[in-house]
């Protein structure tokens, strides 16, 4: 950013412009944000901190009837109490970290590899492989979540199909432990072709003379993968990481989809189904707000921490 | 920069409040020229046929309808709409679903709208939608319970078709001995209208109400009685709890691994839908009983159609709904274009003369069965909370199948979860 | 910041020396995994496209990966149901995701100059801001919204489900990288002395400068708004302006007594996926990822 700042004239050469024309410069930045700040407050600022306050209303009954009706009032911190002292809510956290720590490596791991065998200039069929490993993108995650779900049903999985020709029977996708493997897989699936782009053009942005000059000190390819390549491509992997990381957080469209299908995941199975469960099933819209709370302070603490982490592993490993 | 971002909010905040006292709130139902227009929200097959003929018949009460997707998703989202004064005119609701959206200020008390729709229905029908002598909705299709099974398969085997509980579980036997693949039911916990409708039949109340006092009854003796008897049916692999109408499933149903649906009325045209090869293969009896000789049987599923309070057209709604579900016309295309079970009683009359479901076109009696079946039903009473109530069942049991402790006890704790939310929400409940 | 703006090569790379050429199975190695990873993405791919083949009866009972009989018949099933539903929910879409997906693209663009190329006051206090959203999960968002806009009298129509989406914090973010590297504020300065106003400069010159990175954050969007699912389902209450997603969603989810019309569902699924990969197919000469690479920095 500091860069772009320089090379600004020195502050001289701006007071000789005429005062219309300065302020006019001063006026622009705000104009030219104005309709993404404006959109940005109505759709976004505006939910949150309504969000906000619902988190400190509840539902009380008036009497009336048999059932009465429900009026909203204060509720202090009512909500967040209950949402913090729910024990499905520790689980559901604990889960969401088993399959944050399958689903966030294996998505980099196998982007960067495939990003690394497309630099390879040897390989064949690059231009098919990057498209074919990109098109699950296009897919939305609820449909791959049904098309993966007849992929892990017994009945109809190919896989299990094979399987069970050859006498070793089905192979349980559905049950515990193997659901968190199939659930990472389809954001794997889902995740793979847009990182591996990410961190494909870093590469192709890396001067090849790097790489010749490596060649002349009789580094083979391997070496000049893992020790010139990846290096240089690291800030691609934190940002790819990074999004991952926030991505793995608002797990539930794959979960919600493979719900019906199987006993093992609950209505509470992750954070987000929590709240989804709460605003749309229980009918409990205050403490979808608390737990919706919780979760983003939780996302910007873990995000920043990662951050910190790898800013001080980084800057580490260059001084 | 948390801090600094308050005022920021502050300001934006009271710009767009501003907005918001000078916007206009959404309407709905536009008239024009004395002519109304009723949006209209449901999910049962073909309704959009039922609106033409209306639509046809009463130019000046035009309905528009929509497919909002099914049961507990569109309540959720009739629920928001609601909030947000949007709702549509009509909408069609589960029984179970009902009384929650009583609780959330959705559904228009209509008793003095249709009034002359009582004779229409029997009366554990209208009970369904009557809530201390108000009435919430038009019943539109009715679920007696009942037992769909593979006539062939148990034919084939020997296997006499269950009239009791005991006597489904020594066919669950039976049914493993003649082939290890096959199971002659699935009960997967996510099936609570299974489970309530069992509990109901031994006697059990899930909720109940006398003088504005709630009690809930889902860990009473029959109810835990039930839990056990379904536990053991499990435990010993006679029955398997694998969930329904997956992929999987039906897959199972096709192929003759799953042999019997102990649920409603309803249920062949769900058969026919996702197992097609298997059509003239089954044959629908009376739900099996908890003591020989009884006949009565509770309800599973079925839904109603509210007027909502957001109307601007109560009466007009009120009109398109007792003839959509009240009238000969109305509960004869429930029957003959949805393929539903009618709620009115002149439906189900018609049912009688008329062909049997295509699932089963060697059961030429299913209708008058039907008859039967619906004439001896035990009325229901659901509680505010079912919606809490059955993902909590659902949740809860199913843990208790994955560990292997006692069902017992997850309906114990389920009714603690329900009694604690009706507690907290402000209704008196006797036994917390 | 300047390592951002490498474009990627599209020259060939000067081969290495023919010495040390790598033997057959080091070459083939690298082909093997990637056609590997390839199949591993398509698999599903064909799956869909091999159930679409197939009859209501031969869905849940044929071995996956063999066609059915029942193509035409679901085709026909499909674009016939609720009289041409179909088509229009792929129309809405396309709406929702062509207008939203510009729309997007230019608000950002202009968000993400003003960002990269001004100092003024508030500009990094505006930036965080803007970017926290991206720690917002949509699901908390969508009530809301929709109560909001119902205040405002939208809720139900197409601005309702058009408007929310074109706020997008990571298109405002990338736009932000894109521009610093890629407009040199010296020619900016240039224009000023030459009398050109602010607005010109940034039409006629830093926009077109710009158009690459655009390109990027208009795929995203396109796919993103293509993909959502929540905000449509929570806003909408017609089915003449529902999108794809929804509407294949009310064909998978129906009460009880009604069986989900899984075959229409895989079918319209099958089909949806099409447009999405033909656009990205077309797109991918034009966009450019790598501004992404380096942005972490700004």
């Amino acid at each position: 950013m500091s860069t772009s700042l320089a090379t600004r004239p020195p502050v001289t050469g701006v007071r000789r412009q005429q005062p219309r024309r300065r302020r006019r410069r001063t006026i622009a930045p705000y104009v030219f944000l104005a309709p993404a700040l404006v959109l940005f407050v109505v759709f976004m600022l505006v939910p949150i901190l309504y969000a906000a306050y619902l988190s400190f209303q509840t539902y009380k009954l008036e009497g009336g009837g048999i059932l009465g009706t429900r009026v909203q009032v204060f509720a202090g911190l009512e909500n967040y109490i209950a949402v913090l002292t729910d024990p499905e809510l520790g689980a559901g956290f604990g889960r969401l970290a088993v399959y944050g720590i399958i689903s966030v490596p294996l998505t980099l791991g196998l982007a960067l590899l495939f990003a690394l065998l497309l630099d390879v200039q040897t390989v064949k069929a690059k231009r098919f492989s990057r498209i074919a490993i990109f098109i699950p993108y296009a897919v939305p995650g609820v449909v791959a979540a049904l098309l993966w779900g007849f992929m892990y049903l017994p009945g109809t999985s190919p896989f299990s199909y094979l399987t069970k020709a050859l006498g070793w029977g089905t192979i349980p996708f559905l049950d515990d432990p193997a659901i968190f493997g199939s659930i990472a897989n389809i954001a794997v699936w889902g995740g793979v072709g847009f990182n591996m782009i990410i961190i494909y053009t870093a590469l192709r942005g890396i001067p090849t003379e790097i790489y010749e000059a490596a060649r002349i000190d009789g580094a083979n390819e391997w070496q000049i993968a893992l020790r010139i390549k990846v290096p240089l491509v690291v800030p691609a992997l934190v940002l790819t990481g990074i999004f991952s990381l926030i991505g793995a957080l608002q797990l539930y469209s794959e979960p919600m989809t493979l719900k019906p299908m199987t006993n093992e995941i609950s209505q509470s199975w992750v954070p987000l189904m929590t709240i989804y469960k709460m605003a749309f099933i229980t009918d409990d819209l205050p403490g979808a707000a608390a737990l919706s709370v919780v979760l983003a302070v939780g996302t910007v603490l873990v995000s920043a921490l990662v951050l910190w982490i790898t800013n001080r592993k980084s800057t580490g490993a260059v001084s | 920069m948390k801090k600094r971002r308050i005022p920021l909010a502050g300001v934006a905040a009271l710009g767009v409040s501003t907005l918001l006292l000078s916007g206009c709130s959404g309407a709905t139902g536009s008239s024009d020229g004395g002519d109304v227009t009723l949006d209209f929200w449901s999910w049962a097959p073909n309704t959009q046929e039922l609106v033409d003929v209306w639509n046809d018949e009463n130019p000046d009460i035009q309905v528009k309808y929509t497919d909002a997707g099914g049961g507990k998703d569109s309540s959720a989202k009739l629920l928001t709409a609601s909030r947000a004064g949007n709702a549509p005119d009509l909408a069609a609701v589960e029984y179970t679903t009902l009384p929650s959206l009583i609780v959330a200020d959705v559904p228009l008390d209509i008793t003095e709208l249709v009034t002359d729709a009582k004779d229409a229905y029997t009366e554990g029908t209208w009970e369904q939608v009557t809530f201390d002598g108000h009435i919430f909705g038009m019943p539109q299709d009715v679920g007696p319970m009942s037992f769909l099974y593979r006539s062939d398969k148990l034919a084939e085997w020997g296997i006499p078709v269950p009239t009791t509980w005991q006597e489904f579980a020594d066919a669950a036997k039976a049914v493993r001995a003649a082939d290890p693949n096959a199971y002659l039911a699935s009960l997967p916990a996510g099936e609570f209208g299974f489970y309530a409708g069992a509990a109901t039949q031994a006697g059990s109340k899930w909720w109940s109400i006398e003088d504005d006092t709630w009690t809930v009854g889902i860990a009473d003796e029959e109810s835990l009685a039930v839990a056990d008897f379904f536990e053991k049916l499990v435990a010993e692999d006679l029955v398997n709890t694998d969930p329904l109408l997956t992929p999987e499933w039906n897959a199972k149903a096709n192929s003759g691994q799953v042999l019997s649906w102990p649920s409603a009325l309803w249920s062949p045209g769900v058969i026919e839908g996702v197992a097609p090869d298997t059509i003239g293969k089954w044959s629908m009896a009376p739900l099996p009983q908890w003591e020989a000789g009884e006949k009565a049987v509770a309800y599973q599923g079925g839904s109603s159609v509210i007027v909502t309070k957001n109307s601007d057209h109560p009466e007009e709604a009120a009109k398109f709904a007792t003839w959509l579900n009240a009238s000969e016309e109305g509960a004869n295309l429930v029957l003959t274009v949805q393929n539903g079970y009618p709620a009115a009683i002149s439906g189900q009359e018609d049912a009688t003369s008329s062909e049997p479901p295509a699932l089963m076109p060697q059961q030429a009696d299913y209708y008058t069965l039907a008859a039967e079946i619906s004439s001896d039903t035990i009325p229901v009473t659901w509680g505010p909370n079912v919606n809490v109530a059955e993902s909590t069942f659902t949740d809860l049991l199913n843990k208790a199948i994955a560990d292997g402790t006692p069902w017992r006890d997850a309906f114990i704790a389920v009714q603690d979860v329900v009694v604690k939310d009706m507690v907290k929400a402000g209704f008196t409940v006797s036994n917390k | 910041m300047t390592a951002i703006a490498r474009a990627p090569r599209s020259s060939v790379r000067p081969s290495s020396a023919p010495g040390s050429r790598p033997s057959l199975r080091a070459r083939l190695i690298p082909t093997i995994i990637l056609l590997i990873g390839a199949a591993y993405c398509l698999v599903p791919v064909a799956w869909v496209f091999s159930a679409m083949t197939k009859s209501r009866s031969e869905l849940f009972t044929t071995f996956s990966f063999v066609p059915g009989t029942g193509l035409w018949e679901n085709l026909s099933a499909l674009f016939s149901y609720g009289g041409g539903q179909y088509g229009m929910w792929a129309l809405n879409s396309l709406l929702y995701a062509g207008v939203g997906g510009v729309l997007s693209t230019l608000v950002s663009a202009m968000a993400g100059y003003a960002l990269a190329k001004y100092e003024f006051r508030g500009r990094n206090l505006i930036f965080f801001t803007i970017l926290g959203g991206v720690l917002i999960p949509g699901i908390t968002l969508a009530i809301p919204q929709y109560l909001l806009l119902s205040q405002l009298g939208l809720a139900g129509g197409y601005l309702s489900v058009l408007l929310p989406l074109i706020i997008s914090p990571f298109g405002i973010y990338l736009s932000r990288v894109y521009a610093a590297s890629a407009i040199p504020s010296d020619i900016m300065e240039a224009s000023r002395i030459d009398g050109a106003s602010e607005w010109r400069i940034f039409r006629s010159m830093a926009l077109p400068m710009m158009v690459p990175g655009m390109v990027t954050v208009f795929m995203l969007q396109f796919v993103g708004i293509w993909n959502n699912f929540l905000l449509p389902y929570v806003m909408l209450s017609d089915q003449e302006s529902y999108p794809l997603t929804v509407g294949l969603y009310t064909l998978l989810s129906k009460g009880s007594g009604t069986p989900a019309l899984y075959g229409l569902a895989i079918t319209g699924a099958a089909i949806s996926i099409v447009p999405l990969v033909l656009l990205m197919l077309f797109l991918q000469r034009f966009w450019r990822l790598d501004l992404l690479s380096g942005g972490l920095k700004g």
